[in-house]
C-alpha cells in the first residue's frame, strides 16, 4: 500500500501543479495510527500530506457534492465501492465526467478507523477491531468500475454471505415479528442524519426531511417518526444505493442499515433486473426505478 | 469517612430506585449510555462505573431528545391549553463524570438564569440528585482539565471516589445530597480509605486566550479549510453532553394536538432557515464555524466558561476525524492579520 500511496501523491502533485485539477480528494494521517481521514488538497504542497493506507475507508465520492455547483475540476481517489458512487452522481446529473479525474485503486478491504476510535475510547466494551471493516466483508466490487488511472492489482470480491443470511432471516419472519424487529432497531436512532450525510445517493438539494412547508416527516424522536424517516430514506435508496456501506459505518448507534439496502437491491434486481446500481457508466444511463418498461413487474415491490 | 462498599452497590441502587428513577452508566448491546437501573437486564447489560465513561451522554435525562410540552385544542381563533406536561418525578443520576456534570451546569445556566426560567427543565432539574463518580484515569481523548474542569471534583450533590479497593469514598456535598445520604445511611460504612492520585492527561489543551482571539476570526480562512472534510451530520451535536439547541414544533390532528420540544442541531440546514426563505448559514463552513464559536467563544462571553467540557465524545464519533482539540490548536496558531 506504501507504493500506492506514493503513486497517488505523485499523481495528485502533478495534477495540482499542472492545473489539471483545482482540488484533489484523498486522505491524510491523523495523530494516531488508526486515524486516517479525508483531505482536500489544493496545492502540490498540500498533496505531500496524502496517504493511502489500510484505514482509507471513507467514500470520497460523497465529497463531490460540495463542489457540484462550481466549475472546479476535481481529482479524487476511489476504491471499488466509491467508484460506484461516482456513477451514481453522473447518472443523477450531479456532475459531468469531464470535471473529474478519477484515480482508481483496487481495494483489498479496509479497517474501520471509527471502530478503532471507539475501541480505544474507553467508552465501550466488548468490541474488537476486525481485520476488515464490516462493509468490506460484503464487497462485490473491490475494483473500481470507472477511472482515469488504475492502481494496485485486481482484487477478488470478498462476500462473506453473512449479510445475505441476515436478510433472509428477516424475510422469513412473520409480519408481526418483522415489525417488532424494525421497531426495536429504529428505536435506537438519534436522528443525527449521519446516514444521509455520508450517502452519495442522498444528493437531493433539499432533502425531504428538511422540508418545513409542508413538513413531511415529524421531528419527534419516537417510534412513528423514526420509522417514517427510515422508511422514506429506504425507498429513496431502492435501485440507487451503491452499497458502499458508509451509512451503516458512520451510524453512531449501530443501526444495521445495510440490511435494508441489501434487501432493496435484491428486490430491484429480482423485479426490474437484472440490475445492480452504479456498476457501469453509460451515457444517459439511469437507475432501474427511474425508467419505465412495459415488461416491468407489477408484483412484489411497493 | 463514609464508605460505600462495592458489594453493597446493588443493594443501594435498588433502595434508591424505590423512590426515584435511578440512571446509571450501563452497556447496551454494542453501545453504552445512562439508563434506568430498573430496566437493566443483568444477563446482557453491565453497570459501567469502572469504565472511563459511556458513549451516549446523560444529556437526555435533564433535557430529553423529545418532550411533549402541552396539549391544545383549537376552536376558531381561540386556543385552549388542555394539559401541561411538566415532569417533576424524582430522579437520580448515579455515576456521572465531571465532564458530564459540568455539561449539566452549562444547561442550568442556559435554562435557569439570565432572566428566564424554563419551567419544563426546572421541574426535572429541581427533582434530580446528582451522584458523581470522580475521575482519576483520563482517557485518550479526555481534556476536561484543559477546559477548566477538575475531574476529581465534579459539580454534584454527592461525589463517590473509587479507591480501587473494596469501596467508594462517599462524600456528601449539598443539602439535597444529605437527604439522599440519610436514606441509605445504614448501608454506608465508617472507614478510612485513600482516594487515588489523578493520572496525567494524554491530551492537553490550553484554552486560555482562545475566546478572546476568536472574536477577530469570524471571517478567517481557517473555517473554510477546517470544515472541508466535515460531512455536516449531527453526530457531534447529539453525542455532546452540553449542546442544548432545541426546536419547538406542533403536531395537530384536526383541531387537537400538542406542542413538543426536540433536540436540534446547528449542523442542519433547516436549523438556520428563515421564514422568508433565506439562510444565513448556507454551507457547511458557516455551520461548522457556528458550532465552534458557540462552544469556544459565545458561551464564554455570556457565562464566563466554555461550552465544551472536554469529554472527547465528538472526537470519537466523528466519521471524518474532526477533532476539537486540533481546532483549538489551529485557532491558537492562526495568523489573525490575514
Amino acid at each position: 500500500m506504501k507504493e500506492i500511496s506514493t503513486k497517488i501523491k505523485e499523481i495528485a502533485s502533478r495534477l495540482l501543479a499542472d492545473g489539471q485539477v483545482n482540488v484533489f480528494l484523498a486522505w491524510e494521517k491523523g495523530p494516531e495510527d488508526h486515524l486516517t481521514h479525508p483531505l482536500a488538497a489544493r496545492s502540490a504542497e498540500d498533496a505531500q500530506k496524502i496517504v493511502f493506507d489500510e484505514y482509507s475507508i471513507h467514500n470520497l465520492s460523497n465529497y463531490l457534492l460540495k463542489f457540484r455547483d462550481g466549475h472546479e475540476k476535481i481529482g479524487l481517489v476511489v476504491k471499488g465501492c466509491d467508484s460506484r458512487g461516482i456513477i451514481r452522481l453522473l447518472e443523477d446529473n450531479q456532475f459531468t465526467r469531464d470535471r473529474l479525474y478519477i484515480v482508481g485503486v483496487c481495494c483489498p478491504g479496509m479497517k474501520d478507523p471509527l471502530k478503532a476510535m471507539k475501541i480505544n475510547s474507553g467508552l465501550l466494551q466488548d468490541i474488537a477491531l476486525d481485520d476488515k471493516a464490516d462493509k468490506c466483508s460484503n464487497c462485490a466490487y473491490p475494483n473500481p468500475v470507472i477511472y482515469d488511472e488504475l492502481l494496485g492489482s485486481e482484487q477478488q470480491p470478498h462476500v462473506s454471505g453473512e449479510r445475505k443470511a441476515q436478510v433472509e432471516e428477516i424475510e422469513n419472519m412473520s409480519p408481526d415479528q418483522r415489525y417488532g424487529f424494525f421497531q426495536e432497531t429504529f428505536s435506537k436512532c438519534i436522528r443525527c442524519y449521519a446516514c444521509r450525510q455520508a450517502c452519495v445517493a442522498c444528493n437531493c438539494r433539499t432533502c425531504i426531511f428538511d422540508e418545513m412547508r409542508p413538513q413531511w416527516v415529524g421531528r419527534e424522536n419516537n417510534e412513528t417518526d423514526n420509522l417514517m424517516y427510515h422508511l422514506v430514506r429506504a425507498y429513496h435508496m431502492a435501485g440507487r444505493c451503491v452499497e458502499c456501506g458508509e451509512c451503516e459505518r458512520v451510524c453512531p448507534v449501530d443501526i444495521p442499515l445495510m440490511l435494508i439496502n441489501s434487501k432493496l437491491a435484491k428486490d430491484v434486481n429480482e423485479f426490474f433486473g437484472p440490475y445492480e446500481a452504479g456498476i457501469k457508466y453509460e451515457q444517459d444511463g439511469k437507475p432501474a426505478l427511474s425508467v419505465y418498461s412495459l415488461e416491468d413487474s407489477d408484483e412484489g415491490f411497493i | 469517612m463514609k464508605i460505600l462498599n462495592k458489594n453493597q452497590l446493588e443493594t443501594i441502587l435498588n433502595k434508591l430506585a424505590e423512590e426515584a428513577e435511578v440512571f446509571v452508566p450501563m452497556s447496551k448491546g454494542n453501545s453504552s449510555g445512562f439508563y434506568s437501573w430498573k430496566t437493566r437486564n443483568p444477563e446482557t447489560e453491565r453497570l459501567m462505573l469502572d469504565a472511563l465513561n459511556v458513549y451516549l451522554s446523560p444529556k437526555n435525562i435533564g433535557f430529553p431528545q423529545t418532550e411533549k410540552m402541552y396539549s391544545i385544542k383549537q376552536s376558531g381563533p381561540d386556543v385552549e391549553i388542555k394539559e401541561t406536561f411538566e415532569d417533576s418525578d424524582p430522579r437520580i443520576i448515579f455515576g456521572i463524570r465531571a465532564c458530564d456534570a459540568r455539561a449539566i451546569t452549562c444547561m442550568d445556566d442556559v435554562f435557569l438564569t439570565r432572566g428566564y426560567e424554563d419551567s419544563f427543565y426546572k421541574a426535572r432539574r429541581d427533582n434530580t440528585t446528582i451522584i458523581a463518580n470522580a475521575c482519576y484515569n483520563p482517557g485518550p481523548n479526555c481534556f476536561c482539565a484543559g477546559m477548566g474542569i477538575d475531574p476529581t471534583e465534579p459539580n454534584a450533590d454527592i461525589i463517590i471516589r473509587d479507591t480501587g479497593d473494596t469501596g467508594y469514598i462517599w462524600e456528601t456535598k449539598t443539602t439535597q445530597g444529605e437527604q439522599l445520604s440519610a436514606r441509605i445511611a445504614d448501608l454506608l460504612e465508617e472507614k478510612e480509605l485513600k482516594a487515588p492520585e489523578l493520572k496525567p492527561f494524554k491530551t492537553n489543551v490550553e484554552y486560555a486566550g482562545v475566546a478572546e482571539k476568536l472574536k477577530s476570526m469570524f471571517e478567517h480562512p481557517i473555517w473554510e479549510e477546517l470544515s472541508q472534510t466535515c460531512q455536516n451530520c449531527g453526530i457531534c451535536t447529539y453525542v455532546c453532553p452540553s449542546c442544548h439547541c432545541f426546536d419547538i414544533q406542533v403536531k395537530m390532528w384536526g383541531d387537537e394536538g400538542y406542542r413538543f420540544r426536540c433536540w436540534d442541531s446547528c449542523m442542519y440546514t433547516e436549523y438556520s432557515a428563515e421564514a422568508g426563505g433565506g439562510n444565513p448559514r448556507p454551507t457547511t463552513k458557516e455551520r461548522f464555524r457556528n458550532r465552534f464559536l458557540h462552544k469556544l467563544e459565545f458561551f464564554t462571553e455570556r457565562y464566563g466558561y466554555p461550552l465544551c467540557t472536554g469529554c472527547g465524545r465528538c472526537i470519537v464519533a466523528c466519521p471524518t476525524g474532526i477533532n476539537i482539540v486540533n481546532i483549538i490548536d489551529q485557532v491558537k496558531e492562526a495568523n489573525v492579520d490575514v
